[in-house]
């Protein structure tokens, strides 16, 4: 399908998403994947987004905080602007990639993501917070001066940092950021990363000035009256997205490092064994998936939303394998019979969360 | 999605995959192994016509040799050299191994047999120094590989997964893929500055096969190697969803 229709078609998702009261737009941020994600520009799709909708919060899942990428200054200038064009809609989330596909395209030394990725959720802040910055540092440096503009959010946007790796999360809640789950994993796993960044952040030394202690986890839905059919459509959608993941150049399989401690996003339970087993099993189905009917679903976000998850961040197509007709009716029907279980129970004015406010005693940046 | 394109009769032709005539059900345990892997690169031409069409190109194409020197076995001591393409087998990382080398007929008979390797005899020299490490691969005299190293810097040894091997091969079941399995106990791991000084495409079984950027060169000792009998074999026309069997006499033997 051309490029132009699927971001057509993600532009109307959205749309329709805003109208029907979603929270949150998520836009990944990847490079060369020939098969999968031709999302290699967020900045500018989120723009897009934030001038075609209301509400939405619109976020970055995530900025990759490689300087071979993107240089920190150009991450904080952009993310203002978009901030201030949204009208102070934008999650900032951060991330370091993970594929060689994309690492090595651009000449990045894997070995260094983590630290770059850990300089610039320390520095961007300040840009965002400080008429006058000076850096020296591992990944870049710069001479005092006034990035702009600032964003509208005050006193910035809400930071967020992709997780994958088990241990991520608690990097998340050291540093004061919200956890962005992008691999899926059981509900036993998830609720032990959720207890675990919950214990952490309550100490937490943060990046920013304001504390993001949210957790997020990544889903598939497809949503239809009848559960047969939302399987038989929804399910090829899981496959597909699955064994388009596992068909990327993983860093850690071209180049050892020990920066990278899993082979791909397979989930916790399959990665032990993604060398060494059965080559005809499918990549397993995440526990707790968003493919059913609405009574389905709202059970199934039940159980997540007991465990500690604050959102849910649902992956709605991949490949284009679900029509466009069908990704849009399942927004509706996801809309008028699951969201209200979960939105009576809430006042219409706190409807989507804000950051936290800076624990006592901690200064701002 | 890209699969492979390869002719299948054409690639038996190039690569002469050798004959398992039984399923056997030990293992070997090598000992003493230094162990030489590296990365490169391929050009995007020999993306999907080099594999067959049950298994998946990576993006970019890259082309894994690795060498083993081995101090001790049943066979007694010798060094291999393998290359293999990186692809996948359903959602699983995998090699697909397009030639062999090794420097000791029994060794090279064995792994062919039980294992599947395409071996052919010839020299292989693995040498390593504390500053520097070099292979050469011969055949009938002739260098076909050649790969010098430079500057090792320790890794971890958890820092470096080998993926699981495919070798085409004539079985009891008919022409599979075959899995094999090699456990490595590193005791050491070391990356170094790799680069390959010489390469002859078609001795390691496609002239369209152009290394030409080096990813990562590791060098690892390992305390053993364990080759784990044959527990999954693939037809090669077919996704590894639909075209896997397992070797039931092997099912639980693994570890």
């Amino acid at each position: 399908m051309a490029e132009y229709t699927v971001y057509a078609n993600a532009l109307e998702q959205c749309r329709l998403a805003d109208e029907l009261g979603f929270d949150f737009v998520w836009a990944v941020e990847h490079h060369f994947l020939e098969e999968y994600s031709h999302c290699s520009a967020p900045e500018v799709f989120l723009t897009a987004v934030a001038a075609q909708t209301k509400r939405i919060r619109v976020g970055h899942g995530a900025v990759v905080c490689v300087p071979e990428m993107n240089h920190p200054i150009r991450i904080a200038e952009r993310a203002a602007a978009l901030d201030l064009i949204s009208g102070g809609r934008l999650e900032f989330g951060t991330a370091r990639s993970s594929t060689w596909t994309e690492l090595g395209g651009f000449g990045a030394d894997p070995d260094h993501t983590k630290k770059s990725w850990d300089e610039f959720v320390r520095v961007i802040p300040k840009m965002w917070t400080q008429d006058c910055v000076e850096w020296q540092g591992h990944s870049f440096t710069m001479p005092e001066r006034d990035v702009i503009p600032k964003p509208l959010q005050q006193p910035h946007p809400p930071m967020w940092v992709t997780v994958t790796s088990p241990g991520t999360e608690l990097d998340a809640a050291e540093r004061g950021l919200g956890s962005l789950g992008v691999a899926a994993v059981s509900y036993d796993e998830q609720e032990r990363r959720t207890t675990d960044y919950h214990r952490v952040i309550k100490n937490c030394e943060p990046v920013g000035a304001v504390v993001n202690d949210r957790v997020h986890t990544m889903n598939f839905m497809y949503c239809h009256e009848d559960y047969r059919v939302a399987s038989r459509v929804g399910l090829p959608m899981v496959a597909t997205f699955n064994t388009l993941n596992a068909h990327l150049y993983w860093t850690r399989e071209a180049h050892a490092t020990d920066a990278y401690p899993s082979l791909g996003n397979l989930g916790q339970s399959l990665r032990l064994a993604a060398n060494a087993d059965d080559p005809s099993a499918a990549k397993g189905l995440p526990e707790g998936l968003g493919i059913g009917d609405p009574d389905h679903l709202v059970a199934v976000i039940r159980r997540w939303e007991a465990i500690g998850v604050d959102g849910i961040n649902f992956v709605l197509n991949a490949g284009e394998v679900v029509s466009q007709e069908d990704v849009l009716g399942s927004l509706r029907l996801f809309a008028s019979e699951v969201i209200p279980k979960f939105r009576s129970r809430e006042s219409a004015a706190s409807r989507v969360d804000a950051p936290t406010t800076l624990p006592e005693g901690i200064d701002p940046c | 999605m890209l699969t492979g394109t390869a002719d299948l009769s054409s690639l038996v032709a190039r690569l002469a995959p050798p004959t398992i005539p039984a399923w056997d059900h030990e293992p070997v345990e090598l000992r003493g192994v230094d162990c030489l892997q590296l990365v490169a690169e391929l050009r995007r031409p020999a993306r999907e016509v080099t594999l067959p069409r049950g298994l998946h190109p990576t993006e970019p194409p890259a082309l894994i040799i690795q060498a083993w020197k081995v101090d001790e076995s049943v066979w007694g001591p010798f060094s291999i050299c393998f290359t293999r393409l990186s692809c996948r087998s359903g959602v699983r990382a995998r090699g697909f191994t397009t030639a062999c080398v090794s420097d000791n007929d029994v060794a090279g008979d064995q792994l062919a047999t039980r294992w599947g390797f395409p071996n052919r005899e010839g020299g292989v020299r693995l040498r390593t120094h504390y500053d520097a490490c070099e292979l050469e691969v011969t055949v009938d005299g002739r260098p076909i590989l050649t790969i010098a190293g430079i500057d090792p810097q320790a890794l971890s040894t958890g820092s470096l997964q080998y993926t699981a091997s495919l070798n085409l091969a004539e079985t009891p079941n008919g022409l599979r893929l075959v899995q094999v399995e090699a456990a490595h106990d590193a005791e050491r791991v070391q990356r170094v500055g790799g680069r390959i000084t010489s390469f002859d495409a078609a001795s390691w079984g496609d002239n369209r096969l152009e290394p030409y950027h080096v990813v990562a060169t590791t060098l690892a000792r390992d305390r053993t190697v364990r080759l784990a009998p044959i527990r999954f074999a693939c037809l090669p026309e077919i996704s590894a969803f639909e075209g896997t069997e397992v070797i039931e006499t092997n099912r639980g033997n693994h570890e």
